[in-house]
Protein backbone atom coordinates (compact mmCIF):
# COMPACT_ATOMS: atom_id res chain seq x y z
CA UNK A 1 0.00 0.00 0.00
CA UNK A 2 2.33 2.37 1.02
CA UNK A 3 4.73 1.65 -1.99
CA UNK A 4 2.02 2.03 -4.11
CA UNK A 5 1.49 5.32 -3.16
CA UNK A 6 5.08 6.02 -3.60
CA UNK A 7 5.01 4.59 -6.97
CA UNK A 8 1.93 6.89 -8.16
CA UNK A 9 3.81 9.95 -6.35
CA UNK A 10 6.69 9.86 -7.77
CA UNK A 11 5.21 8.90 -11.13
CA UNK A 12 3.00 11.99 -11.32
CA UNK A 13 6.23 13.80 -10.77
CA UNK A 14 7.28 12.12 -13.95
CA UNK A 15 4.10 12.70 -15.96
CA UNK A 16 4.11 16.32 -14.52
CA UNK A 17 7.89 17.17 -15.88
CA UNK A 18 7.64 14.90 -18.93
CA UNK A 19 4.57 16.95 -20.24
CA UNK A 20 6.03 20.01 -19.51
CA UNK A 21 9.38 19.07 -21.20
CA UNK A 22 7.13 17.51 -23.86
CA UNK A 23 4.87 20.77 -24.47
CA UNK A 24 7.91 23.23 -24.65
CA UNK A 25 10.42 21.15 -26.88
CA UNK A 26 7.93 20.44 -29.41
CA UNK A 27 6.58 23.91 -29.64
CA UNK A 28 3.14 22.92 -29.29
CA UNK A 29 3.60 25.64 -26.35
CA UNK A 30 6.10 28.35 -27.28
CA UNK A 31 6.50 30.86 -24.14
CA UNK A 32 9.50 32.96 -24.42
CA UNK A 33 10.26 33.05 -20.53
CA UNK A 34 8.90 29.26 -19.98
CA UNK A 35 12.29 26.84 -20.60
CA UNK A 36 11.82 22.89 -20.69
CA UNK A 37 13.14 21.15 -17.89
CA UNK A 38 16.09 19.58 -19.25
CA UNK A 39 17.04 23.26 -20.50
CA UNK A 40 16.42 24.49 -16.18
CA UNK A 41 18.65 21.10 -15.19
CA UNK A 42 21.79 22.15 -17.30
CA UNK A 43 21.19 25.92 -15.95
CA UNK A 44 21.24 24.22 -12.05
CA UNK A 45 24.04 21.79 -13.42
CA UNK A 46 26.52 25.14 -14.68
CA UNK A 47 25.03 26.78 -11.00
CA UNK A 48 25.90 24.29 -8.76
CA UNK A 49 29.76 24.18 -10.25
CA UNK A 50 30.14 27.41 -8.63
CA UNK A 51 31.03 28.47 -5.44
CA UNK A 52 27.94 31.65 -5.63
CA UNK A 53 24.72 29.29 -5.50
CA UNK A 54 25.67 27.72 -2.10
CA UNK A 55 26.97 30.77 -0.49
CA UNK A 56 23.47 32.01 -1.53
CA UNK A 57 22.09 28.80 0.02
CA UNK A 58 23.76 29.15 3.31
CA UNK A 59 22.90 32.24 3.62
CA UNK A 60 19.26 31.84 3.56
CA UNK A 61 20.04 28.60 5.52
CA UNK A 62 21.10 30.73 8.24
CA UNK A 63 19.47 33.34 8.45
CA UNK A 64 16.17 31.16 8.12
CA UNK A 65 16.87 28.94 10.57
CA UNK A 66 18.69 31.75 13.02
CA UNK A 67 15.26 33.96 12.97
CA UNK A 68 13.48 30.26 13.64
CA UNK A 69 15.67 29.64 17.03
CA UNK A 70 15.07 33.38 18.20
CA UNK A 71 11.53 32.97 17.40
CA UNK A 72 11.03 30.13 19.00
CA UNK A 73 12.40 30.50 21.97
CA UNK A 74 10.63 33.70 22.83
CA UNK A 75 7.96 32.75 21.86
CA UNK A 76 7.77 29.06 23.55
CA UNK A 77 8.87 31.11 26.90
CA UNK A 78 6.28 33.37 26.93
CA UNK A 79 3.72 31.08 25.37
CA UNK A 80 4.72 28.48 28.61
CA UNK A 81 4.12 31.79 30.85
CA UNK A 82 0.49 32.60 29.48
CA UNK A 83 -0.30 28.86 29.14
CA UNK A 84 0.53 28.69 33.46
CA UNK A 85 -1.21 31.86 34.81
CA UNK A 86 -4.81 32.30 33.39
CA UNK A 87 -4.39 35.91 34.87
CA UNK A 88 -0.68 37.12 32.75
CA UNK A 89 -3.37 35.60 29.99
CA UNK A 90 -6.15 37.97 31.06
CA UNK A 91 -3.82 40.73 30.63
CA UNK A 92 -2.29 40.25 27.82
CA UNK A 93 -4.07 37.79 25.14
CA UNK A 94 -5.95 40.89 23.72
CA UNK A 95 -2.57 42.52 22.74
CA UNK A 96 -1.30 39.12 21.22
CA UNK A 97 -4.69 38.81 19.34
CA UNK A 98 -4.33 42.75 18.03
CA UNK A 99 -0.45 42.10 17.22
CA UNK A 100 -0.58 38.19 15.74
CA UNK A 101 -2.39 39.43 12.47
CA UNK A 102 0.26 41.83 11.34
CA UNK A 103 1.91 40.44 8.08
CA UNK A 104 5.02 39.92 8.42
CA UNK A 105 6.08 41.69 5.28
CA UNK A 106 4.67 45.01 6.52
CA UNK A 107 7.75 44.69 8.76
CA UNK A 108 9.91 44.73 5.35
CA UNK A 109 9.90 49.02 5.17
CA UNK A 110 10.84 49.80 9.00
CA UNK A 111 13.71 46.53 9.20
CA UNK A 112 15.08 48.97 6.60
CA UNK A 113 14.79 51.93 7.97
CA UNK A 114 16.35 50.43 10.74
CA UNK A 115 18.90 48.35 9.72
CA UNK A 116 19.12 49.03 6.29
CA UNK A 117 20.47 46.12 4.09
CA UNK A 118 21.70 43.52 6.59
CA UNK A 119 20.97 40.28 8.82
CA UNK A 120 19.39 42.24 11.34
CA UNK A 121 16.89 43.45 8.71
CA UNK A 122 16.26 39.94 7.49
CA UNK A 123 16.06 39.20 11.18
CA UNK A 124 13.14 41.53 12.31
CA UNK A 125 11.06 40.71 9.41
CA UNK A 126 11.64 37.25 10.10
CA UNK A 127 10.96 36.67 13.97
CA UNK A 128 8.14 38.99 13.94
CA UNK A 129 5.55 36.68 12.65
CA UNK A 130 7.26 33.84 13.08
CA UNK A 131 6.94 34.19 17.29
CA UNK A 132 3.20 33.98 16.94
CA UNK A 133 2.59 30.26 16.06
CA UNK A 134 5.35 29.13 18.93
CA UNK A 135 3.69 31.29 21.36
CA UNK A 136 -0.19 30.20 20.66
CA UNK A 137 1.05 26.24 20.17
CA UNK A 138 2.81 26.20 23.13
CA UNK A 139 0.27 28.15 25.37
CA UNK A 140 -2.29 25.97 23.93
CA UNK A 141 -0.13 22.67 24.54
CA UNK A 142 0.62 23.97 28.36
CA UNK A 143 -3.00 24.92 28.78
CA UNK A 144 -4.08 21.60 27.75
CA UNK A 145 -1.72 19.78 30.21
CA UNK A 146 -4.43 17.56 32.44
CA UNK A 147 -5.19 17.97 35.69
CA UNK A 148 -4.09 15.24 36.76
CA UNK A 149 -0.07 15.85 36.28
CA UNK A 150 -0.26 19.05 37.66
CA UNK A 151 -1.98 17.14 40.59
CA UNK A 152 0.58 14.64 40.90
CA UNK A 153 3.76 17.59 40.92
CA UNK A 154 1.29 19.20 43.71
CA UNK A 155 1.76 15.91 45.29
CA UNK A 156 5.37 15.18 44.86
CA UNK A 157 5.75 18.80 46.13
CA UNK A 158 8.09 19.40 42.71
CA UNK A 159 9.12 23.26 42.95
CA UNK A 160 7.72 25.39 40.15
CA UNK A 161 10.99 24.77 38.24
CA UNK A 162 10.93 21.18 38.17
CA UNK A 163 7.03 20.98 37.53
CA UNK A 164 7.38 23.11 34.67
CA UNK A 165 10.54 21.30 33.35
CA UNK A 166 9.98 17.50 34.26
CA UNK A 167 5.61 17.47 33.91
CA UNK A 168 4.44 20.30 31.90
CA UNK A 169 6.99 20.64 29.30
CA UNK A 170 7.25 16.94 27.96
CA UNK A 171 3.83 17.00 28.11
CA UNK A 172 3.23 20.29 26.01
CA UNK A 173 5.80 19.00 23.75
CA UNK A 174 3.55 17.58 21.09
CA UNK A 175 1.80 21.24 20.59
CA UNK A 176 4.88 22.74 20.99
CA UNK A 177 6.83 20.61 18.20
CA UNK A 178 3.87 21.67 15.84
CA UNK A 179 4.22 25.48 16.66
CA UNK A 180 7.60 25.09 15.81
CA UNK A 181 6.69 23.24 12.51
CA UNK A 182 4.91 26.07 11.43
CA UNK A 183 7.05 28.50 12.40
CA UNK A 184 10.11 26.80 10.14
CA UNK A 185 8.17 26.76 6.87
CA UNK A 186 7.19 30.49 7.84
CA UNK A 187 10.61 31.51 8.81
CA UNK A 188 11.74 30.05 5.27
CA UNK A 189 9.32 32.36 3.43
CA UNK A 190 9.97 35.31 5.10
CA UNK A 191 14.08 35.11 4.53
CA UNK A 192 13.15 34.98 0.90
CA UNK A 193 10.53 37.57 0.60
CA UNK A 194 13.01 39.65 3.04
CA UNK A 195 15.80 39.01 0.64
CA UNK A 196 13.26 40.23 -2.22
CA UNK A 197 12.38 43.39 -1.20
CA UNK A 198 15.17 44.01 1.21
CA UNK A 199 18.64 42.79 2.04
CA UNK A 200 20.04 42.07 -1.82
CA UNK A 201 21.22 38.87 -0.53
CA UNK A 202 20.41 34.91 -0.44
CA UNK A 203 18.19 32.77 -2.67
CA UNK A 204 15.23 35.49 -2.45
CA UNK A 205 17.23 38.16 -4.37
CA UNK A 206 18.86 35.06 -6.39
CA UNK A 207 15.75 34.53 -8.12
CA UNK A 208 15.15 38.57 -8.43
CA UNK A 209 18.76 39.01 -10.16
CA UNK A 210 17.69 36.56 -12.77
CA UNK A 211 14.30 37.15 -13.58
CA UNK A 212 15.69 40.66 -14.05
CA UNK A 213 18.88 39.44 -15.99
CA UNK A 214 16.53 37.66 -18.29
CA UNK A 215 17.77 34.11 -17.05
CA UNK A 216 14.60 32.00 -17.08
CA UNK A 217 16.55 28.99 -16.61
CA UNK A 218 18.78 29.72 -13.93
CA UNK A 219 15.42 31.35 -12.14
CA UNK A 220 13.49 28.03 -12.34
CA UNK A 221 16.32 26.67 -11.19
CA UNK A 222 16.23 28.61 -7.80
CA UNK A 223 12.99 28.47 -7.31
CA UNK A 224 13.14 24.44 -7.47
CA UNK A 225 16.33 24.68 -5.08
CA UNK A 226 13.69 26.45 -2.50
CA UNK A 227 11.40 23.86 -2.64
CA UNK A 228 13.33 21.01 -1.83
CA UNK A 229 15.17 23.27 0.60
CA UNK A 230 11.47 23.48 2.54
CA UNK A 231 10.74 19.94 2.43
CA UNK A 232 14.25 19.07 3.51
CA UNK A 233 13.81 21.36 6.63
CA UNK A 234 10.52 19.91 7.11
CA UNK A 235 11.39 16.60 7.07
CA UNK A 236 14.36 17.43 9.01
CA UNK A 237 12.51 18.51 11.93
CA UNK A 238 9.96 15.71 11.86
CA UNK A 239 13.44 13.44 12.20
CA UNK A 240 14.04 15.22 15.40
CA UNK A 241 11.01 15.30 16.90
CA UNK A 242 10.12 11.60 15.92
CA UNK A 243 13.90 11.12 17.91
CA UNK A 244 12.63 13.40 20.96
CA UNK A 245 9.00 12.00 21.59
CA UNK A 246 7.41 8.91 22.74
CA UNK A 247 5.17 6.84 20.52
CA UNK A 248 2.12 8.02 20.32
CA UNK A 249 2.75 11.55 20.00
CA UNK A 250 5.12 10.82 16.81
CA UNK A 251 2.91 11.48 14.48
CA UNK A 252 3.24 15.38 14.29
CA UNK A 253 0.05 16.28 12.09
CA UNK A 254 -0.36 19.63 11.34
CA UNK A 255 -4.24 19.00 10.87
CA UNK A 256 -6.75 20.90 12.38
CA UNK A 257 -4.14 23.21 14.11
CA UNK A 258 -2.97 25.47 10.87
CA UNK B 1 -26.84 38.98 19.26
CA UNK B 2 -24.78 39.75 16.80
CA UNK B 3 -22.45 41.79 19.33
CA UNK B 4 -22.57 38.76 21.68
CA UNK B 5 -21.25 36.90 19.19
CA UNK B 6 -18.78 39.18 18.50
CA UNK B 7 -18.05 39.70 21.75
CA UNK B 8 -17.34 35.82 22.69
CA UNK B 9 -14.63 36.00 19.89
CA UNK B 10 -12.34 38.33 21.48
CA UNK B 11 -10.65 38.43 24.57
CA UNK B 12 -11.04 40.51 27.60
CA UNK B 13 -10.37 44.11 26.58
CA UNK B 14 -8.56 44.57 29.63
CA UNK B 15 -5.64 42.30 27.68
CA UNK B 16 -5.14 45.43 25.86
CA UNK B 17 -3.42 47.61 28.45
CA UNK B 18 0.28 46.35 27.56
CA UNK B 19 0.08 47.53 24.31
CA UNK B 20 -1.02 50.87 25.37
CA UNK B 21 1.59 50.84 28.07
CA UNK B 22 4.15 50.32 25.32
CA UNK B 23 2.34 52.70 22.79
CA UNK B 24 2.41 55.10 25.91
CA UNK B 25 5.65 54.82 26.90
CA UNK B 26 7.56 55.29 23.64
CA UNK B 27 5.17 58.39 22.96
CA UNK B 28 6.91 59.90 26.17
CA UNK B 29 10.33 58.61 25.50
CA UNK B 30 10.91 58.87 21.92
CA UNK B 31 12.66 62.34 20.94
CA UNK B 32 10.15 63.94 18.60
CA UNK B 33 12.41 64.44 15.18
CA UNK B 34 13.52 60.72 15.95
CA UNK B 35 14.84 58.95 13.06
CA UNK B 36 14.39 55.46 13.44
CA UNK B 37 11.60 55.57 16.39
CA UNK B 38 8.86 58.00 15.83
CA UNK B 39 6.55 59.15 18.70
CA UNK B 40 2.85 57.29 17.74
CA UNK B 41 1.50 60.97 17.62
CA UNK B 42 3.81 61.65 14.55
CA UNK B 43 2.44 58.44 12.59
CA UNK B 44 -1.54 60.04 13.25
CA UNK B 45 0.03 63.22 11.88
CA UNK B 46 1.62 61.22 8.87
CA UNK B 47 -1.60 59.54 8.18
CA UNK B 48 -3.48 62.60 8.36
CA UNK B 49 -1.38 63.80 5.74
CA UNK B 50 -1.98 61.21 3.10
CA UNK B 51 -5.45 60.79 3.78
CA UNK B 52 -5.48 64.73 3.25
CA UNK B 53 -3.41 64.36 0.10
CA UNK B 54 -5.83 61.92 -0.89
CA UNK B 55 -3.67 59.16 -0.79
CA UNK B 56 -4.59 56.74 1.30
CA UNK B 57 -8.10 56.02 0.61
CA UNK B 58 -7.25 54.77 -3.04
CA UNK B 59 -4.15 52.87 -1.98
CA UNK B 60 -6.54 50.77 0.93
CA UNK B 61 -9.07 50.00 -1.58
CA UNK B 62 -6.95 48.84 -4.18
CA UNK B 63 -4.98 46.48 -1.86
CA UNK B 64 -8.46 45.32 -0.36
CA UNK B 65 -9.69 44.78 -3.38
CA UNK B 66 -6.71 43.07 -4.92
CA UNK B 67 -7.16 40.80 -1.29
CA UNK B 68 -10.47 39.95 -2.14
CA UNK B 69 -10.65 39.48 -5.70
CA UNK B 70 -7.59 36.36 -5.26
CA UNK B 71 -8.37 35.49 -2.56
CA UNK B 72 -12.22 34.08 -3.91
CA UNK B 73 -9.85 33.24 -6.73
CA UNK B 74 -8.44 31.00 -4.49
CA UNK B 75 -11.46 29.69 -2.82
CA UNK B 76 -13.18 28.60 -5.76
CA UNK B 77 -10.03 26.65 -7.27
CA UNK B 78 -9.02 25.23 -4.07
CA UNK B 79 -12.19 24.04 -3.25
CA UNK B 80 -12.70 22.54 -6.93
CA UNK B 81 -9.68 20.89 -7.13
CA UNK B 82 -9.64 19.76 -3.15
CA UNK B 83 -12.66 17.99 -3.72
CA UNK B 84 -12.22 16.57 -7.03
CA UNK B 85 -8.71 15.12 -6.20
CA UNK B 86 -10.49 14.29 -2.63
CA UNK B 87 -13.27 11.56 -4.44
CA UNK B 88 -10.98 10.08 -7.02
CA UNK B 89 -8.45 8.35 -4.66
CA UNK B 90 -6.22 7.46 -7.86
CA UNK B 91 -5.99 11.28 -8.54
CA UNK B 92 -4.67 11.82 -4.66
CA UNK B 93 -2.24 9.57 -4.98
CA UNK B 94 -1.27 10.13 -8.39
CA UNK B 95 -1.07 13.96 -7.74
CA UNK B 96 0.34 13.49 -4.02
CA UNK B 97 3.91 14.19 -4.08
CA UNK B 98 3.59 16.59 -6.85
CA UNK B 99 1.25 19.10 -4.95
CA UNK B 100 3.38 18.55 -1.68
CA UNK B 101 6.22 19.91 -3.96
CA UNK B 102 4.38 22.79 -5.63
CA UNK B 103 3.28 23.77 -2.23
CA UNK B 104 6.81 23.49 -0.30
CA UNK B 105 7.64 26.55 -3.06
CA UNK B 106 7.85 29.75 -0.62
CA UNK B 107 4.87 32.04 -1.95
CA UNK B 108 7.25 35.04 -2.54
CA UNK B 109 9.27 33.70 -5.29
CA UNK B 110 6.02 32.65 -7.69
CA UNK B 111 5.95 36.66 -7.98
CA UNK B 112 8.97 37.16 -10.18
CA UNK B 113 7.77 33.79 -12.15
CA UNK B 114 4.44 35.84 -12.73
CA UNK B 115 6.19 38.83 -13.86
CA UNK B 116 7.87 36.83 -16.38
CA UNK B 117 4.84 35.04 -17.40
CA UNK B 118 2.31 37.58 -17.55
CA UNK B 119 3.99 41.49 -17.03
CA UNK B 120 2.70 43.94 -14.67
CA UNK B 121 -0.52 44.26 -14.33
CA UNK B 122 -3.42 44.04 -11.93
CA UNK B 123 -4.27 40.37 -13.21
CA UNK B 124 -0.94 39.58 -12.55
CA UNK B 125 -1.58 40.28 -9.18
CA UNK B 126 -4.85 39.09 -8.28
CA UNK B 127 -3.28 35.86 -10.42
CA UNK B 128 -0.28 35.36 -7.88
CA UNK B 129 -2.36 35.91 -4.96
CA UNK B 130 -4.97 32.93 -5.91
CA UNK B 131 -2.04 30.72 -7.08
CA UNK B 132 -0.01 31.15 -3.39
CA UNK B 133 -3.41 31.01 -1.22
CA UNK B 134 -5.36 28.18 -3.06
CA UNK B 135 -2.43 25.47 -1.30
CA UNK B 136 -3.79 25.51 1.81
CA UNK B 137 -7.40 25.68 0.72
CA UNK B 138 -6.67 22.54 -1.73
CA UNK B 139 -4.88 20.50 0.85
CA UNK B 140 -6.98 21.07 3.82
CA UNK B 141 -10.25 20.14 1.43
CA UNK B 142 -8.36 17.02 -0.03
CA UNK B 143 -8.04 16.28 3.76
CA UNK B 144 -11.07 16.89 4.75
CA UNK B 145 -13.07 15.03 1.79
CA UNK B 146 -10.21 11.74 2.55
CA UNK B 147 -11.92 11.89 6.41
CA UNK B 148 -15.38 11.40 5.51
CA UNK B 149 -16.68 7.97 6.58
CA UNK B 150 -17.83 5.35 4.43
CA UNK B 151 -20.24 4.57 6.38
CA UNK B 152 -21.74 8.30 5.52
CA UNK B 153 -21.30 7.64 1.69
CA UNK B 154 -22.99 3.95 1.90
CA UNK B 155 -25.95 5.94 3.33
CA UNK B 156 -25.80 7.91 0.27
CA UNK B 157 -25.32 4.86 -1.72
CA UNK B 158 -28.00 2.99 -0.34
CA UNK B 159 -30.74 5.57 -1.11
CA UNK B 160 -29.42 5.45 -4.17
CA UNK B 161 -28.82 9.20 -4.10
CA UNK B 162 -27.40 9.98 -7.53
CA UNK B 163 -23.82 11.38 -7.70
CA UNK B 164 -24.50 15.39 -7.92
CA UNK B 165 -27.05 14.66 -5.09
CA UNK B 166 -24.43 13.01 -3.08
CA UNK B 167 -22.23 15.89 -3.68
CA UNK B 168 -24.39 18.11 -2.23
CA UNK B 169 -25.92 16.64 0.18
CA UNK B 170 -22.82 14.78 1.97
CA UNK B 171 -19.70 15.31 0.82
CA UNK B 172 -19.77 19.15 0.45
CA UNK B 173 -21.23 19.69 3.81
CA UNK B 174 -18.90 17.00 5.54
CA UNK B 175 -15.66 18.89 3.85
CA UNK B 176 -16.80 22.35 4.98
CA UNK B 177 -15.08 22.62 8.25
CA UNK B 178 -11.59 20.98 6.72
CA UNK B 179 -12.24 23.91 3.81
CA UNK B 180 -12.72 27.17 6.35
CA UNK B 181 -9.35 26.02 7.98
CA UNK B 182 -7.45 26.20 5.00
CA UNK B 183 -9.33 29.82 3.65
CA UNK B 184 -8.00 30.74 7.65
CA UNK B 185 -4.66 30.03 6.60
CA UNK B 186 -5.18 31.58 3.32
CA UNK B 187 -6.52 34.67 4.67
CA UNK B 188 -3.56 35.76 6.43
CA UNK B 189 -1.25 34.05 3.26
CA UNK B 190 -2.67 36.64 0.51
CA UNK B 191 -2.36 39.78 2.84
CA UNK B 192 1.29 38.88 3.17
CA UNK B 193 1.13 38.40 -0.88
CA UNK B 194 -0.95 40.81 -1.86
CA UNK B 195 1.65 43.75 0.24
CA UNK B 196 4.26 41.77 -1.41
CA UNK B 197 3.23 42.12 -5.03
CA UNK B 198 2.76 46.10 -4.62
CA UNK B 199 6.55 46.80 -2.70
CA UNK B 200 8.09 44.30 -5.33
CA UNK B 201 6.42 45.79 -8.27
CA UNK B 202 5.48 49.03 -7.58
CA UNK B 203 1.48 48.38 -8.05
CA UNK B 204 -0.84 50.95 -6.39
CA UNK B 205 -1.62 49.92 -2.72
CA UNK B 206 -0.70 50.24 0.90
CA UNK B 207 2.58 48.20 0.11
CA UNK B 208 3.60 51.17 -2.48
CA UNK B 209 2.98 53.49 -0.25
CA UNK B 210 4.82 51.38 2.91
CA UNK B 211 7.97 51.39 0.02
CA UNK B 212 7.52 55.11 -0.94
CA UNK B 213 7.70 56.34 2.93
CA UNK B 214 10.53 53.76 3.45
CA UNK B 215 12.57 55.26 0.48
CA UNK B 216 11.83 58.90 1.38
CA UNK B 217 13.06 58.01 5.36
CA UNK B 218 9.79 59.09 6.51
CA UNK B 219 9.89 57.01 9.34
CA UNK B 220 6.66 58.31 10.76
CA UNK B 221 4.54 57.13 7.89
CA UNK B 222 5.95 53.75 7.50
CA UNK B 223 5.24 53.08 11.10
CA UNK B 224 1.77 55.28 10.62
CA UNK B 225 0.89 53.03 7.77
CA UNK B 226 2.46 49.35 9.72
CA UNK B 227 -0.71 50.17 12.37
CA UNK B 228 -3.46 50.47 9.23
CA UNK B 229 -2.47 47.29 7.97
CA UNK B 230 -2.01 45.46 11.50
CA UNK B 231 -5.68 47.46 12.39
CA UNK B 232 -6.64 45.93 8.71
CA UNK B 233 -5.60 42.58 9.11
CA UNK B 234 -7.21 42.13 12.42
CA UNK B 235 -10.69 43.56 11.34
CA UNK B 236 -10.25 41.12 8.13
CA UNK B 237 -9.22 37.89 10.27
CA UNK B 238 -12.42 39.31 12.41
CA UNK B 239 -14.69 38.83 9.60
CA UNK B 240 -13.68 35.44 8.80
CA UNK B 241 -13.95 34.83 12.31
CA UNK B 242 -17.51 35.67 11.77
CA UNK B 243 -18.28 33.86 8.99
CA UNK B 244 -16.91 31.35 9.55
CA UNK B 245 -18.81 31.04 12.95
CA UNK B 246 -21.68 31.59 10.64
CA UNK B 247 -21.52 29.02 8.72
CA UNK B 248 -20.50 26.03 11.36
CA UNK B 249 -23.66 26.94 13.03
CA UNK B 250 -25.64 26.23 9.72
CA UNK B 251 -23.54 23.08 8.96
CA UNK B 252 -22.09 21.32 12.00
CA UNK B 253 -19.02 19.94 12.06
CA UNK B 254 -19.27 16.26 13.13
CA UNK B 255 -16.78 14.60 15.52
CA UNK B 256 -17.20 11.23 13.61
CA UNK B 257 -16.43 12.72 10.38
CA UNK B 258 -12.96 14.01 11.77
CA UNK B 259 -11.99 10.80 13.59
Amino acid sequence: MKYRDLFAGVGGLLVFFGLWQGLVSSGLVQYEYVPAPSVIARGLAGMAGGAEMWEEIGHTLMAALLGWAIACGAGTAIGVVLGLSPKTRRYTLASVEMLRPLPGIAFVPVALLLFGFSIQMELLVIVAPVIWPALVNSMGGVMAVSERLTDVARTLRLSALSTITTILLPAAAPAILIGARLALTLSLIMAVAAEMIGNPVGLGYAVVREQQAMHPDRMFGYVLIMGALGILLDAGLRGIARLLLPGEFRRLSIQGRA
Amino acid sequence: MKFKRLAQLLPPPVGLLPLAAVLLVWQCVAPDESPSFPPPSNWWTAIRGLTADGLLGPAVLATLQNFAAGLLAACALGFTLGLLIGVLPGLRRWTGMLLEYLRALPPPVVVPIAILMLGFSPGMQIGVIAYTTAWPILLNTVAGVAAIRELQLDVGRSMRMPWTVRMIKIVIPATLPAFLLGVRVAVSLAIVVTLLVEMFTGLPGIGLLMVTGQRNFNSSQVFGLLAVVGLLAFCLTLAFNLIEGLVLSRWPPRRSAGA
